[in-house]
């Protein structure tokens, strides 16, 4: 698929905003919802108790730019690694992918290792996560 | 004195104040006031402005005044007699308990739960000697959503967020700690309430444990998980369906428990101001306390098996006067709307869990402090007949022996060491206090009459009013941590540069997940499933009736049907519940 | 020379639909390149506008049809209208959250669309994500409104077949559905028909049925649901396909469609000219002199106005 040069980028920014698994924290995925909204972004949220295949699969018919995980339980370590490996497959392994919550620092070494480009522990402030994707946005 | 001088010496020498005859006269306390305003306050403010441009108070963004007076208690008409009164005596602002801590303290609990049913007994055991008389139980989250260990959804979570229960025998494992030490039990499971219920009696009946030799606590507060926890399983009328079967199913069998605690605390979890959380949690009492009446018990036979848990935060006084309001509310409510006579329904069973939500990741032994300070305005505010500390060290990790250890030597500290256990409600009459308590309640009152207009919390929670609140505090609560509006020390304040946020998970053994999947899959093959299968049946014939749940559901746990397949065969009659992101806060 | 994205589409290629469908949204010129290769294979699938007042339960209610619909084996594209905010120009799309348990079904394809603020152009960028589904091979593509604003009327144009969702009340269910929306209605539906008062909404709705009867081939029909238990859903299908059936054996079909070219056609050519004259009248001189005299009250404008076509034209 072609990639967009600067010129003829599309015009707002989408976001994929899920939860996977059985992990029911809300309140951190609220937040940064509003926050993107509110840096002008599309914010697209899948609710929860959601399978890496029903998250990629979002991701793809969306046509999202940046996905984003949220986990305050362990479910990145058994269901995000998957979602990259789909998202792989599925030949869009270009779209930013970030994940956030209560992540270990291990964990996270592991996930930037797999395909994940940042991870924001819990506290970071929104403006970080908004500046991050803007900045990554301009460089495509 | 030290260096010799008399005392009289140390008191600052000033002329006596021309004053009225009393105290309390109305003209000198203006004058007075406007003179110190001129002559005292202003040349100090001069040489030393406030450190803030206003003053709030934390959670209510409430103005905070420099001081308060005899002016604001005329302000709300205070009277003694009405307002405050007696402890043990409706309002029951100066608590429930006559001789409020001097004859009992409150009961010390602390939460814990993980891994397999022996490893939460052996934590209990460990808990109970550090002197401790109260547990909460936690479940895995495959277990508080109705999932088996096996079932897709849970791989990574088994045993992980807290104990994994999947059939009569892991909780049988569960309960094989020292009961004799037990007070108190509160099991946090909400959606499979009924089931947990179920697994319960018939475990103590097998261990020869006397129902009545402990208080058997449950939350099935499915209202509130619908609200803002998340691990609802069936739509809100099944599920309000669901929670008052085991409400009226304990009132007639199991008389010595708690069949519901309505946990306001999530809704401060979820940040809910005190208003909220009170104006939320009593809406939500009450559609529970409309839906047993129907089942055709009166008022003061439902109202004395409601229980409350509450959190508190940094924040001293609105804490003191939440606590307070709490109280009266409730008294209120069910006097004026529901014509309630008795001691028992009129006094609010109430358990304070100090400030879960304040405690930082960064600096954690800060939040130490933190819970004695909350663990104080707990006790000034007549808190509770039982409280929890959380750990400090918690932030998503499993607690340590030593933060457990630590935790209950806060609430003995406060109990034995500071005070202020031995006088009640000492901080009744106090300007500031008595305003607050006041304010609270008003507040709280409308609320609940807005709450009202719109048919009630389950309707309500359904057009997401209660989300919507929430998500707006959320956003506004992480706004002001991030521009410094609210100081956090150690996060905005006084923050080390340097420090690295040292994120724990609780390192659960890799295998126990696997064990314990071994282990329900051995228990499939070894128990009777024709008697399984039947008994299933026959929960699913009282779902689609009006018949209580619980004996189909006790019989089902007996032959050793699992929670998943219980659950399942509820999901059939039912349903399931997927809320919109309106309803879901985003 | 053919258009490499619009083959993909045609081929079924998920992702290239999505990209295409977003380069429709933002009015690039690539995607409308593939609109003009996608265009002649697209007028196959019925078009549903599901539309009515907030809180109705429209998305509990696509979700189930989707399941019914599943079920007999048709291809479903669904596009969820989610209001943009005013301020930011960002949006939450949450209305999928409700009908994810078909994310991860081939036959179906969920987008979530904002309606992004500018007069007409979510018309325009819903009714091009239609061509790429219909071209794609979807039998069937919903599309869910917000229920407030011109929005809701401009997106029913679109549609063949116009399902209005009511809830039985306090005797408002009737006026709350918009006067251009009530016209274009063929299937109503009383959905949370558990509730008190369903019988009343019934009866309200039914005499509007016979009342407004324009077309009228088609008897207009209302269908119970209680979307959350799955009751009524089957009949409501029944109905959908009825109504397909009756289109496309009647000239209705083609009278319809010929409508909806028409207006899609006539839309594109306001903007166009609107963009093209736009264009032009900001590079005039004449702007700096009608702006100023309109300014001043010296000239009104609409004479302003005309004084501008004219020196475009000329």
């Amino acid at each position: 698929m072609s990639s967009s040069s600067p010129s003829n980028r599309p015009r707002t920014i989408r976001v994929l905003l899920a939860k996977l698994g059985l992990d029911a924290h809300t309140i951190g995925v609220t937040v940064i919802a509003k926050s993107l909204r509110d840096a002008g972004m599309e914010v697209v949220y899948s609710g929860l108790k959601q399978t890496p295949e029903m998250v990629v699969a979002t991701a793809i018919q969306e046509d999202v730019d940046v996905v984003g995980i949220s986990s305050l339980s362990a479910a990145h370590m058994n269901h995000l690694p998957r979602v990259i490996e789909l998202l792989k497959a599925e030949g869009v392994g270009d779209k930013l992918i970030i994940a956030g919550g209560v992540i270990p620092k291990e964990d996270g070494e592991t996930l930037k290792a797999q395909g994940v480009a940042e991870v924001f522990t819990m506290g970071t402030e929104t403006a970080t996560i908004v500046r991050y994707i803007e900045d990554w946005w301009a460089t495509r | 004195m030290p260096d010799g001088k008399s005392v009289e010496s140390y008191v600052s020498k000033r002329e006596p104040i021309e004053q009225g005859t009393s105290s309390d006269d109305g003209a000198d306390l203006d004058a007075n006031f406007k003179r110190w305003e001129t002559e005292t306050l202003a040349p100090a403010l001069e040489s030393a402005p406030e450190r803030k441009e206003k003053f709030r108070t934390q959670a209510l963004k409430w103005d905070v005044n420099r001081l308060y007076s005899p002016r604001d208690l005329e302000a709300i008409d205070f009277d003694f007699n009405r307002d405050v009164g007696f402890p043990g005596e409706f309002p029951y602002t100066r608590g429930t308990d006559p001789n409020g801590y001097r004859s009992r303290l409150w009961t010390m609990a602390q939460v814990t739960g993980f891994g397999t049913g022996e490893d939460w007994a052996t934590r209990a055991d460990y808990m109970l000697e550090q002197g401790l008389d109260g547990l909460i139980i936690e479940y895995d989250l495959p277990t508080t959503n109705g999932l088996d260990s096996d079932h897709p959804l849970a791989a990574g979570e088994v045993g992980r967020a807290g104990v994994a229960i999947d059939s009569l025998e892991d909780m049988e494992r569960a309960l094989s700690f020292d009961f004799s030490k037990l007070k108190h039990l509160t099991s946090v499971c909400n959606g499979p309430q009924p089931v947990n219920l179920a697994m319960i009696i018939a475990a103590t009946e097998k261990k020869g444990i006397d129902p009545a030799s402990f208080t058997l606590q449950m939350p099935n507060a499915i209202l509130i998980e619908y609200t803002c926890v998340g691990r609802y399983i069936y739509p809100p009328e099944h599920g309000l369906r669901v929670a008052t079967d085991v409400i009226e199913y304990t009132i007639r069998n199991q008389p010595h428990w708690v069949p519901i605690a309505v946990v306001s605390a999530q809704l401060y979890a979820a940040r809910a101001n005190p208003v909220q959380e009170l104006a939320f949690g009593f809406s939500i009492a009450m559609e529970y306390l409309d839906s047993v009446l129907e089942r055709g018990l009166t008022i003061d036979e439902v109202a004395p098996y409601f229980s409350f848990i509450t959190g508190v935060d940094m924040d001293f006084f609105e804490a003191i006067g939440k606590l307070r309001a709490y109280r009266k509310v409730w008294a209120r409510l069910l006097t004026e709307r529901y014509g309630a006579k008795s001691e028992a329904s009129l006094r609010l069973k109430l358990m304070s869990s100090p400030g879960t939500m304040s405690m930082t990741l960064q600096q954690p032994l800060n939040n130490i402090s933190r819970l004695s300070m909350q663990m104080l305005s707990c006790v000034l505010g007549g808190g509770a007949q039982t409280m929890t500390s959380p750990l400090h060290d918690e932030a998503h990790a499993l607690p340590s022996e030593e933060a457990i250890a630590v935790g209950a030597a806060i609430q003995n500290i406060v109990a034995h060491e500071s005070g202020t256990a031995d006088t009640i409600d000492p901080l009744a009459g106090s300007y500031y206090v008595e305003s607050m308590t006041r304010r609270i309640e008003d507040a709280v009152m409308a609320e609940i009459e807005k709450i009202d207009a719109m048919g009630g919390a389950l309707e309500a929670i359904k057009t997401g009013y209660f989300q919507r609140e929430l998500a707006r505090e959320q956003f506004d609560r992480n706004k002001e941590i991030e521009d410094g509006s609210r100081k956090l020390v150690g996060v905005n304040h006084l923050a080390k540069d340097d420090e690295e946020r040292q994120i724990e998970l609780f390192a659960l053994d890799p295998g126990s997940e696997q064990r314990q999947i071994e282990r329900l899959e051995a228990l499939r093959k070894r128990r009777d499933n024709t008697k399984v299968d039947a008994a299933l049946g026959r929960v699913r014939a009282a779902a689609e009736s009006d018949e209580n749940l619980m004996p189909s559901v006790l019989e089902a746990v007996k032959v050793l049907a699992t929670q998943g397949e219980i659950c399942d065969v509820l999901r059939e009659a039912f349903g399931v519940y997927t809320p919109d992101s309106l309803t879901s806060g985003v | 020379m053919g258009n490499a994205l619009a083959d993909k589409v045609l081929a079924g290629h998920v992702p290239s639909a999505a990209r295409v469908i977003r380069r429709l949204e933002d009015g690039d010129a690539e995607g409308r390149d593939a609109l003009t290769a996608l265009y002649p294979h697209s007028g196959k699938a019925q078009i549903i506008g599901v539309t009515g007042p907030p809180g109705a339960g429209k998305s509990t209610l696509v979700d189930r049809l989707i399941t019914a619909f599943r079920k007999r084996d048709k291809r479903v594209g669904v596009i969820a209208i989610d209001p943009t905010s005013p301020f930011s120009g960002g949006a939450i799309l949450g209305d999928r959250v409700r009908m994810q348990s078909h994310a991860a079904d081939s036959g179906v394809f969920i987008r979530s669309m904002a309606t992004r603020g500018q007069l007409g152009g979510l018309a325009r960028a819903a009714d091009d994500a239609t061509v790429v589904l219909d071209a794609m091979g979807f039998d069937l593509i919903l599309i869910e409104t917000v229920g407030v604003g011109q929005d809701e009327v401009d997106v029913i144009k679109l549609a063949h077949t116009t399902v209005v969702v009511c809830l039985p009340g306090t005797g408002d269910e009737v006026q709350a559905i918009k006067a251009g929306v009530m016209e274009a209605a063929d299937l109503f539906v009383l959905n949370k028909a558990d509730l008190p008062g369903a019988d009343e909404a019934e009866s309200h709705l039914a005499t509007l049925l016979h009342l407004e009867m324009n077309d009228r081939e088609w008897e207009r029909r209302l269908v119970r649901t209680v979307a959350e238990k799955g009751e009524g859903v089957a009949e409501l299908c029944d109905a959908v396909v009825a109504h397909d059936v009756y289109l496309r054996t009647s000239d209705a079909f083609t009278s319809r469609s010929a409508a909806r070219a028409r207006h899609s056609l006539f839309e594109r050519l306001r903007e166009l000219a609107l963009e093209r004259a736009i264009d032009g009248i900001e590079r005039s001189e004449e702007l700096q002199h009608v702006l100023g005299a309109v300014t001043r009250r010296e000239t009104d404008p609409y004479v302003g106005a005309a004084r501008l076509w004219q020196a475009l034209k000329n």
